[in-house]
Order: C-alpha cells, then sequence, then structure tokens
C-alpha cells in the first residue's frame, strides 16, 4: 500500500500542529464558536447530538494491520471503546472530548493517518472496490490512480471551496461494487479497441433529498489525460454550480440543468485547454506508484475449496465460504469478508478488541492488508484458502464470524437518531429489528441475496435509495416514520428505488419487510430469481398491495 | 413552555440552563420558561452564547409531568437520555468549564 514520502509526513504534521493550536485558541475564549466551527469541520470534527464525532480517513478503504491497532487504542483511550465504519470507507469516533483530539491526531499521524478532507466542501475521500487489486473479474486495479487522484485533490487549491461536497469512487472491474453511480464522478476501467485500458467517467451521480444516477459523460479517457479531464470537470462545477442553494449545490443538480450534451461541451472546452500540460500523468510517475499497490509474494497453489464435501461435514464453514469468501485472480487464494453486521447488533460497529484481533489476521494471514468496504464491512484481501478455516475459527472467537454477507442482514445503516444533528428518525434499533426477525441462517439462506439500506433522514447516508428495499425515516408531527421503497441497485445496472406508499411506524417496519420478502418468495420463478428480477417482472404493484392492501 | 439546551464545548456533552442559573446535565432540573418569562430566557441565551463555553445553544419546547421535564421532539428525549440502542451513557459535562460557567453567568 502506499506509504507517506517526506513531503506527506511533513504536510500532515504540519496540520496536526496547525489544528492543534486553532483548539487550544478555542478553548482559551481566542477564537470563537464561529470562526472555529469551519475549521474543525475542515479537519473532520463534527459536534452531534452528545458529543463531538470525529471522522478519520481511510484512503480508497485501505489499511494495514498497524493502523488498525492504531484505531482500536484510540477507540479504547480517547473514545468509548468502539468505532464505526462509514459508507464512504471511513471511520468516525463518537465521543472524542475536543481537549484529547490533539493527541489523537497527533497518535493518527504516527500511522500516516489524519482527518483531513473527511468534510466540508470539498473532494471527500475517494472509495473504490473492496477487492480492488484482488478480484479474479477486474481487469486493472484501481488504488494507484485513486492514490494519485488523492493526491491531487488533497488541498488543491482552487477545490478546497466548492459549491458543495464532491464525492468520486472508482473501480477497475466490470461489476460495479463501488457504487459509482450515485457519486459525483463516477470511474470505471474499460479497454479501448486498441486494448488500451483507461476510465469510463459518469458524472452527476448522488443520492439525498434528489436522488440521480449518474450519466456517462466520455466512454474513455486514457490513464494520461485522467486528472487534467478530472480537473476540467471540477472546474466548470466550481464556476457553474449553485452556491446560492446548498440544495440545489451538488454537481448532479448542475448537470441536469445544463443538461449533458452543455456540460460535456464545456468540459471539452476546459479539458481542450488543460489537456498535455502540467496535469498529464507521465507512464513512469504512474508506474512509481504502482509499486507500492505490487502483488504481494503469493505462493503457488491449486488449494480449492471442496464445497461438496464441506457443506456435509461442515456447514456452517460452508456458509460461511459461500457468502463471505470472494473469488480471487490468484489461484489458491481467496478475498474474506468480515461482517460488521451481527445478528441484532449496530451495522458497522467494531469494538477495539474485535480491532485488534483483526489487524492480527491481517498481519498472519493477508499479508499486511485490510479493506473497508463501503458496505460497512472489512475485508482481508489475500488470504490462502488453506488458512481460511483458521480465519474464520478466529473471527467466530471475536464475534466477528457472521456469515451473511450479501444477505438481509447485510445492511448499510446510518447512524440516524441514535446520534446524527440531522438526522429525523432513527435506523439502528429498525436494522436491529429487521437483524432479529431475518436472523436465521436458514431463513436468510431461503431468501438469497437481498439488499436492504436504511438512512434517518432524506440526505441518504444509509444509501437507502440503492436498496432493493430501503427504508427512509421520516419526522410527522413528532413521530418517526419510514417509507419503504423497492428497486433501488447500486450496481453497474444502478437504478433509485421507488417509495411503495405512505410511512409506518418502526414497530411495524419488520412485519412489512417480511410481506415483501413473502411476496418475493412466493412469486419468484425459482430461488436464481433476484429479488429484483422478480420486481422488474411483476411490477410494483404486488407489493404495495402486500403493504397497504387494496386501498 | 420552553428549556434552554446546549452543548458544553470542552466534551460536546448535553446539558441545560438550570433554575439556579448555573448549567447542568439533568434535564429534570432545568428552569422551564413559559410565555411571561421569554424575556429572561433570551438574555440566558445571549449570555450562555457570549460564555464561549457553550455551543449550540437552543431553546426547545417541553411539558412538565409532576418532577419530569418531558421535551416535545424526540431528538430532544434522545439528547437528554443519550442513544437508544445501543445504550450508551450520556457525555459527561467537562467540570471546570462547567463551574467556569457558572461563576460567568452569575
Amino acid at each position: 500500500m502506499y506509504r507517506y514520502d517526506q513531503f506527506d509526513a511533513r504536510f500532515v504534521a504540519g496540520r496536526v500542529a496547525q489544528f492543534s493550536d486553532q483548539i487550544e485558541r478555542r478553548i482559551s475564549g481566542e477564537l470563537s464558536e464561529d470562526q472555529f466551527r469551519p475549521l474543525r469541520l475542515m479537519n473532520g470534527l463534527y459536534l452531534q447530538l452528545h458529543a463531538y464525532m470525529l471522522r478519520v480517513a481511510v484512503p480508497y478503504g485501505t489499511m494495514n494491520s498497524a493502523q488498525l491497532r492504531k484505531l482500536a487504542h484510540i477507540a479504547r483511550t480517547y473514545d468509548r471503546g468502539y468505532g464505526h465504519f462509514t459508507t464512504r470507507q471511513n471511520i468516525q469516533f463518537n465521543w472524542p472530548r475536543l481537549d484529547d483530539v490533539p493527541q489523537i491526531l497527533s497518535e493518527l499521524a504516527e500511522v500516516e493517518m489524519h482527518a483531513i478532507q473527511t468534510s466540508g466542501n470539498c473532494i471527500r475521500n475517494v472509495t473504490t472496490d473492496q477487492f480492488a487489486g484482488a478480484a479474479a473479474d477486474e481487469i486493472i486495479d484501481p488504488r494507484p490512480v485513486a492514490e494519485i487522484i488523492r493526491q491531487w485533490s488533497s488541498l488543491h487549491p482552487e477545490f478546497t471551496f466548492l459549491p458543495r461536497k464532491f464525492k468520486i469512487a472508482i473501480t477497475g472491474a466490470a461489476h460495479d461494487r463501488a457504487a459509482i453511480k450515485f457519486h459525483d464522478i463516477g470511474l470505471m476501467a474499460r479497454r479501448n479497441e486498441a486494448g488500451e485500458i483507461g476510465w469510463t467517467v459518469h458524472v452527476g451521480g448522488g443520492m439525498g433529498r434528489t436522488p440521480m444516477v449518474a450519466r456517462k459523460l466520455n466512454s474513455f479517457v486514457p490513464h494520461a489525460d485522467l486528472l487534467a479531464y478530472l480537473e476540467s470537470i471540477l472546474r466548470v462545477y466550481n464556476r457553474y454550480g449553485r452556491r446560492d442553494n446548498k440544495y440545489k449545490a451538488r454537481i448532479k443538480i448542475l448537470v441536469r440543468e445544463e443538461g449533458l450534451a452543455s456540460f460535456r461541451e464545456q468540459v471539452e472546452s476546459e479539458f481542450s485547454e488543460v489537456r498535455g500540460g502540467v496535469l498529464s500523468l507521465p507512464e513512469d510517475e504512474l508506474n512509481r506508484i504502482k509499486t507500492y499497490f505490487a502483488p504481494p509474494e503469493f505462493k503457488d497453489s491449486d488449494a480449492r475449496f471442496d464445497l461438496a464435501a464441506l457443506k456435509v461435514s461442515d456447514p456452517e464453514f460452508a456458509r460461511f465460504v459461500v457468502h463471505n469468501t470472494h473469488q480471487h485472480a490468484r489461484p489458491g487464494y481467496t478475498s474474506v469478508t468480515i461482517s460488521l453486521k451481527p445478528v441484532g447488533g449496530v451495522p458497522g460497529d467494531a469494538t477495539d478488541t474485535q480491532m485488534d484481533i483483526v489487524a492480527d489476521l491481517v498481519e498472519r494471514f493477508s499479508f499486511d492488508e485490510l479493506r473497508v468496504s463501503h458496505e460497512q464491512n472489512l475485508v482481508l484481501p489475500h488470504v490462502a484458502i488453506g488458512d481460511v478455516r483458521s480465519v474464520y475459527e478466529a473471527l467466530c472467537a471475536a464475534g466477528l464470524g457472521e456469515a451473511n454477507v450479501g444477505q438481509i442482514t447485510d445492511m448499510i445503516v446510518c447512524p440516524g437518531l441514535d446520534y446524527c444533528a440531522l438526522a429525523n428518525a432513527r435506523s439502528i434499533p429498525v436494522a436491529q429489528e429487521i437483524s432479529k426477525r431475518f436472523g436465521s441462517a436458514k431463513r436468510q439462506e431461503e431468501i438469497g441475496d437481498l439488499k436492504i439500506k436504511i438512512s434517518g433522514c432524506i440526505n441518504a447516508c444509509g444509501h437507502h435509495h440503492g436498496g432493493h428495499i430501503g427504508i427512509l425515516g421520516v419526522e410527522k408531527r413528532g413521530t418517526e416514520l419510514y417509507q419503504i421503497t423497492v428497486g433501488g441497485d447500486a450496481s453497474e445496472n444502478a437504478a433509485i428505488g421507488n417509495i411503495l406508499g405512505r410511512g409506518i411506524t418502526g414497530e411495524e417496519v419488520p412485519d412489512a419487510i417480511e410481506r415483501l420478502v413473502e411476496v418475493y418468495l412466493g412469486a419468484r420463478s425459482g430461488a436464481d430469481e433476484s429479488f429484483l428480477n422478480t420486481l422488474s417482472r411483476l411490477g410494483e404493484t404486488p407489493f404495495r398491495e402486500a403493504l397497504y392492501g387494496n386501498d | 413552555m420552553q428549556i434552554l439546551t446546549a452543548n458544553e464545548l470542552i466534551s460536546g456533552a448535553t446539558v441545560y440552563f438550570l433554575a439556579d442559573g448555573g448549567w447542568g446535565e439533568d434535564i429534570n432540573s432545568a428552569r422551564v420558561f413559559s410565555e411571561k418569562n421569554i424575556p429572561e430566557m433570551e438574555q440566558a441565551i445571549e449570555r450562555a452564547q457570549a460564555s464561549g463555553v457553550l455551543i449550540s445553544v437552543e431553546s426547545e419546547t417541553v411539558r412538565v409531568e409532576g418532577s419530569r421535564v418531558v421535551a416535545t421532539r424526540l431528538r430532544e428525549r434522545i439528547r437528554a437520555r443519550g442513544p437508544t440502542a445501543p445504550r450508551h451513557r450520556r457525555q459527561k459535562p467537562d467540570i471546570h468549564h462547567a463551574v467556569e460557567f457558572t461563576h460567568v453567568s452569575l
């Protein structure tokens, strides 16, 4: 993985010193809250309902064991013994004290971590496929390009005060596991007719109160031109994005109002000015960055899982293999997903002890690499197939052995009104009740893969628009109500879910989900017909009627 | 009826303006302002904002049930009790700041 050079280390150390001084001046009264607020937000420090919240960046979701151990230490020493992994592949601490933040940032810097640009109207953490550099189906490892984008976008002088926050996702595989079409810019690798690899650029996607699927802006941008092209998009957005209305300030609104053709014309005009200039990416620089992401020293192996035998001899482990491993590009290896969705637990949370245990596994079994997925799980990207049983046993002992990846209890869930100052309704208790309702392995096997996503407000941090079943918490006359959507899809076939009808109470949600699931199970043509395909074939009516009858 | 609430600067903890003129963490000890006391409440807001040690100072609508003060909004009931799931204890306010501010406010 990428290691800081002297410039990076100096830059982060300088920022820690600067923000520490600002905190000191805030506590002494030299700075008012109005003066301090934008400074703390630029350093990932929010004020939530009960306390401050510090959001720490995990660039493109990649960490090593030392970094995870440091996060465990911070959770244990300065917080309440846990951290919350987010859909931007970052981690949040919910209870830090303001006067501890300088020391937290200082200790993070020791392991090349920080909280810069995890908030504010800037380019946020670039996210990617959690199996990047490991997946059998990718045509290129996107992490070197993600790292280059990170370097380009960190404190970019033009793009530190954009009209609104800006999110970029990148994938090197045709199967999109990074929800790129729900990003301001989504990049997908592809080969052109000459066999060269470049990037299809999508623009104007996003969730929130105005959900939109990104539209294709350019079907092929070569590596060398990518930064210049991104800069051109950002310049057009920075110039014309709506600064007068924060609800219309995202690039998706500009693209919609301007029209894709006109927007593209302006980007191309800008691109013609900057192409071939200082932002051209020389091949040798790309290769230099690539060396940080060189594949580990795999051993030759033809080990495979004998699933048929395992299902008889060790059915629980077989279930883990089926759901929590992903095909690796290298024979004899696999990627193991560690579910942070224990039945009845808090989605995305890991305790300090669990983080330490996972760090040990990262070091022993995964070439010191860990990933955070945007679906709020952890991934050991490179595990020898012969080691998976040992990993599984260690995970089970740590309460992390849930074999539910991709299933109905593997939900994306925002913190909701239990923590978030913006939320209108709680998300976590709703998720816990759904998880308990569908928690049995048998029930989940019967249903098959199904993605539920829950947001506690229209800002959609829980990605409900992209859920096969989405749940949106709203508040009406002092009561929490939940709107149910169906048909969302965050994959390469991205789609926004449709609301089925009026909101229902939190207590009614598990029964409502049960009824939707029953419609699906009763109507699907077979176990291999997905929820989305059944929905597409039948339309929404039977699902709506299952919730509301014929009224 | 209304109360005043804020977050204490160092801990970020939820605190309430109390009947004795100080700030504390128990909503049931919060001073409840009626319509006729609104000018006093506004003065208290100004003092709190000027203190520098309280942030997000806001008034909240409540009802009084015996010895309990109950916020109308669910958001405020959660602020008063802490997250509902998992059940974490609330953040403790920083004592030094609370004392310091009590002096400032009085």
